[in-house]
């Protein structure tokens, strides 16, 4: 993989402007939007406090805490010159399949499963950040194979980076997260301007896989999720369940919701891990459908302005990272709102900005800030 | 299809592939909309629906069960706080159902497939909590507690429970409460009960199940997803707590009687006996012993399949109480009806005199003497004090079947008494009408002489024969016997007095029923009795040698023992009336007693051994009478 380092290189040689960039290209939107979301999550985390918010440890002091953090990492990624991180690239690859196999090695969950990995107290998950390593290496091996994206081998190689952190999260086990990854590769070999053709093919591939994963991959649980999604009746007290209580949770919101900390479905805890998982169900059910529409809205604008952080970038990297980011917020939107409102099956994939967690709102953070120093250090496009 | 990268434009990079990206992306977003759309505002009502019955129940606030006193004042009974272990089947996920199981199994010391079994027995409805276990030590139900998260659907009530203060003593008559079955939910659903309600099962704390139970009450709880609620929202109704009942029955006078029954039995090695007193003047029961019996407690802890099993087996049947709910053959207890009937009637008179053989004889048929002997010529008084076989089959032969079965009815044999207990028996009065159904035959004479000796067909239960006796002893007032005599509210004041019940005046003149109650004394006076002679308590009655069944090899037959008595009002013997004739002429009896030995086979009656040992308790007589020797059992039978 010559190619990561020597696509470094020439991208040193292309760049024209200073390392520091200008502030005046912040892109104040996109700022906003993920700001905005970011306090959609706090509201949520607060009415998910049990009462008691302002308690040490609850879910909505730890959300401020991980929404500072946030914000400061943001900040300090956005100072830095993403153009380093190419440098860096094999470093962090290595970092990221480390972190991933110490997750394995040491780390705890919810039965026979390890996904977080306890740091002073607080759970970390690395998986979420691993897929923003994915991204930064994803985006530098594409931007050093300009010409030749449309080969078979640029498809090729993706894969066989993506592979190793896939499988890794895959035995933890956690498929949901795994299938980010998939998307996040797809999505990102898209908009980079990958062979449409073989893109076709892979997913095909893909497809012709998946009755061979139900049989060899998938645990018990993975297959009771699936088939009760399909039929909620099959298991009404397991994961039937969770399905029935989320969309009568979602279904009771109505036009304007039950109001912040009144939703009966959530505050009596018949829905399930709504603060991580089904949050979407609470903010159905607390801020109704104008609640829902308006976060929706906000989606939309953040992957706008995200996709033209992308478009107005001078070279493939900014392209290609700009994809994945898209490309992860979108699927776990999809995926996420989707099981909540009963289209899509239970994984454990949680709502960008919106889920109570750390790690994934510092993954999301340091993503946008790259996103941000792209912006800034390649100024504006035309339009 | 090769995607033109650089020089595509003038940054190089395909529009296109932007464009079809965020198309993908809004197409995303606007199925999500959708959905949004068809759950929160087409269908918002149904799911704002669900939600409410999700979060608010309907939850029945019990009434605490109503209290049991003895005729002094003692308490029976009362409610103690237990905990009781409880299932919501709709919480407990089948595919832990195996590992709770095994864990209650273990902690609350119980098999598998009992608990396995409540949870099912009950499981009309998936949401209702059913009882699996009563009485749970204080740890183990802290224990179940702390372990909800690994127990689900599994719940710690604190209930109350009835502690019976007098069992086994006066489990017969009390009876006991149970878990509701399904046939009584079936039945009594409507009005209020819940699956793992308890309801009374036998004695008292069935027969008065509506008074001792009150009303419960409704309200309207929000409960979280466990189904713990949280708080009331409004409370429809108020449980109103049932009122208290004031027995008849004397603690004092019961122990006396069944330590008299205990002891005949056990020194005559005997599976079953009643011992009845009462109180001649109102009806109402002051005893009512029946052996074997059981202990109401281990019901009301919740008894296990394999203990009532081995209830159900024991032998002599604990479960049955047999003062009221079978009948036997009568045996010479049933002569007063012959002889009373028979005065009556005109067919004869207290100077008639009848001559007794060593038997009778109807065509090839002899109809023998109890004595084989005879007596000679008797009157009514030595034929009933010598309790003559040949002398009642004359008397019954005066009077025809019908007839007997007219005064059999006049005194209340062979229908229910009404006793205010549960599982009473009719029992048999034999007529033409009643061969004629039954049997599809007509009476035969010989049968006729049987039924007048209480053989044959006659069998009456020992609350109807004690029921008859007592109106000798009043004076022909034929009383419904009671248990209950008073309803109290729960703080002790009286609601009802339940006054005594006449089901008739006799339809006998007050001269007949003094010659019988002399007849009574004369039982005594002739020595038929011998062993009561001594008792320095004027007592009247008639015993009963009722046999059954099949032959020994000695050509005897199994017999029961009977005997039915009265005590005249101030009852020691006066110098002035020697023979106790004065006592028995008034109607003022103040007890009248029963005792029935079943399948007793013993040398002398042992109903008269009995009831004299209860009569040297209960008058605290100082002296000891019983006579061990008439309880030896003298034919095969019983060996």
């Amino acid at each position: 993989m010559g190619t990561l380092r020597g696509g470094a290189a020439r991208l040193e040689q292309v760049g024209g402007r200073s390392t520091s960039g200008t502030w005046a290209h912040f892109d104040l939107q996109l700022a906003f939007y993920a700001l905005a979301l970011g306090v959609v999550g706090l509201l949520m985390a607060y009415t998910n406090s049990q009462g008691t918010p302002l308690a040490p440890g609850s879910v909505f002091t730890r959300g401020l805490m991980w929404f500072a953090i946030a914000m400061v990492l943001f900040t300090l990624a956005a100072a830095a010159d993403f153009r380093w991180l190419r440098t860096f690239a094999w470093p962090l690859y290595g970092l990221n399949l480390a972190l991933l196999i110490l997750t394995i090695a040491i780390g705890s969950g919810v039965g026979e499963v390890s996904r977080w990995i306890s740091i002073g107290g607080l759970q970390f998950q690395f998986s979420e950040l691993a897929k923003i390593l994915m991204a930064i290496v994803l985006a530098a091996y594409l931007s050093g194979r300009a010409g030749r994206l449309g080969s078979l081998t640029t498809i090729i190689g993706a894969a066989v980076l993506a592979l190793p952190p896939f499988a890794l999260v895959l035995i933890q086990p956690d498929l949901g997260t795994s299938l980010v990854f998939g998307a996040i590769v797809m999505g990102t070999l898209f908009l980079s301007g990958a062979s449409l053709r073989w893109l076709l093919v892979a997913g095909a591939g893909i497809v012709a896989m998946v009755p061979m994963a139900w049989t060899f991959v998938l645990e018990d649980y993975q297959k009771r999720r699936l088939i009760s999604f399909m039929d909620p009746a099959a298991d009404p007290l397991d994961s039937g369940y969770q399905l029935t209580q989320s969309q009568i949770a979602v279904g009771s919101g109505g036009i304007f919701g039950k109001g912040l900390t009144n939703g009966s479905q959530t505050q009596l805890d018949y829905l399930p891990v709504q603060a991580t998982d089904f949050v979407g169900a609470t903010l159905a059910e607390e801020l109704g459908f104008v609640g829902c529409v308006v976060v929706l809205i906000l989606f939309v604008a953040l992957l706008w302005r995200v996709l033209l952080v992308g478009w107005r970038s001078r070279d493939g990297f900014g392209v290609s990272f700009a994809g994945a980011i898209a490309s992860m917020i979108a699927f776990q939107l999809l995926v996420n709102f989707g099981m909540v409102l009963g289209i899509m099956p239970i994984t454990g994939i949680p709502l960008p900005f919106i889920t109570h967690g750390g790690a994934s709102l510092i993954s999301l953070a340091i993503g946008l800030g790259i996103l941000q120093s792209i912006a800034m250090r390649q100024g504006r496009a035309e339009w | 299809m090769s995607v033109p990268l650089a020089g595509d434009s003038a940054r190089g990079w395909s529009w296109k592939r932007f464009v079809v990206f965020a198309i993908i992306i809004a197409t995303v977003v606007l199925a999500l909309g959708a959905r949004l759309f068809a759950l929160q505002i087409a269908n918002g009502g149904y799911y704002a629906g669900l939600s409410r019955e999700n979060r608010l129940t309907l939850q029945p606030l019990a009434s605490a069960r109503g209290l049991i006193f003895d005729r002094n004042g003692r308490r029976l009974v009362e409610n103690v706080p237990t905990f009781s272990i409880k299932v919501r089947a709709a919480d407990l996920p089948l595919s832990q159902r195996q590992a709770v199981v095994q864990r209650l199994s273990v902690l609350l010391g119980m098999p598998a497939a009992d608990i396995i079994e409540a949870v099912d027995r009950a499981a009309s409805n998936r949401f209702d909590l059913v009882r699996i276990a009563k009485n749970a030590p204080e740890d183990v139900a802290r224990i179940i507690s702390e372990e909800h998260l690994s127990l689900p659907g599994v719940e710690v009530a604190v209930e109350p429970q009835r502690r019976y203060s007098y069992a086994p003593l006066v489990s017969q008559v009390m009876g006991y409460t149970g878990a509701v079955t399904r046939e009584d939910l079936e039945r009594l659903g409507p009005a209020g009960y819940l699956n793992d309600d308890t309801i009374g099962k036998a004695g008292v704390e069935a027969s008065f199940e509506e008074i001792l139970r009150g009303e419960y009450g409704m309200e309207e709880v929000e409960r979280d997803a466990r189904g713990e609620v949280l708080r009331v929202s409004r409370t429809l109704r108020e449980p109103v707590a049932g009122d208290s009942l004031e027995l008849t029955i004397d603690v004092d006078v019961q122990a006396d009687a069944e330590t008299a029954l205990r002891w005949a039995m056990e020194v005559a090695g005997l599976q079953r006996g009643v011992v009845i007193v009462m109180d001649p003047q109102t009806g109402q029961i002051l005893a009512m012993v029946s052996l074997p019996t059981y202990d109401s407690n281990a019901f009301a802890q919740g008894i296990t399949t394999a203990d009532y099993q081995a209830l159900l087996e024991a032998p002599g049947g604990p479960l049955k109480n047999y003062a009221i709910s079978e009948n036997f053959p009568p045996g010479s207890t049933f002569k007063l009806i012959t002889g009373t009937g028979a005065l009556q009637d005109g067919e004869m008179t207290d100077e008639t005199v009848l001559r007794t053989a060593p038997y009778l004889s109807i065509g090839n048929y002899r109809y023998w003497e109890w004595n084989r002997r005879g007596f000679g010529p008797l009157d009514i008084y030595d034929g009933f004090g010598h309790s003559s076989d040949t002398f009642f089959y004359q008397v019954a032969g005066m009077l025809g079947i019908d007839r007997l079965a007219y005064w059999a009815n006049q005194f209340g044999l062979g229908q229910r008494t009404g006793i205010d207990l549960p599982g009473e028996v009719a029992g048999i009065m034999p007529s033409n009408e009643w061969k004629q159904r039954v049997l599809n035959q007509p009476i035969y004479p010989g049968e006729v002489y049987h039924a007048g000796i209480g053989q044959g067909y006659d069998s009456f239960t020992p609350i109807q024969m004690l029921n008859a006796y007592a109106a000798l002893a009043n004076g022909g007032t034929l009383y419904k016997p009671q248990i209950v005599r008073r309803v109290l509210s729960a703080d002790g004041s009286v609601i009802q007095e339940i006054e005594p019940e006449v089901i008739q005046q006799l339809p006998v003149d007050a001269q007949v029923l003094e010659t019988m109650r002399l007849a009574s004394r004369r039982v005594l006076t002739s020595y038929h009795t011998w062993n009561l002679v001594d008792l320095p308590i004027v007592l009247a009655g008639k015993t009963g040698t009722a046999e059954y069944g099949v032959r020994d090899a000695k050509g005897r037959l199994p017999f029961h023992s009977w005997f039915a008595a009265f005590v005249p009002r101030d009852p020691r013997k006066d110098p002035a009336d020697p023979d106790g004739l004065e006592a028995v002429s008034r109607t003022d009896a103040e007890l009248a007693v029963l005792a029935f030995a079943y399948d007793s086979n013993t040398t002398g009656n042992a109903a008269t051994e009995i009831v004299k040992y209860f009569l040297q308790l209960h008058y605290d007589l100082r002296v000891d009478l019983r006579d061990r020797d008439l309880l030896v059992v003298d034919n095969l039978y019983g060996q």
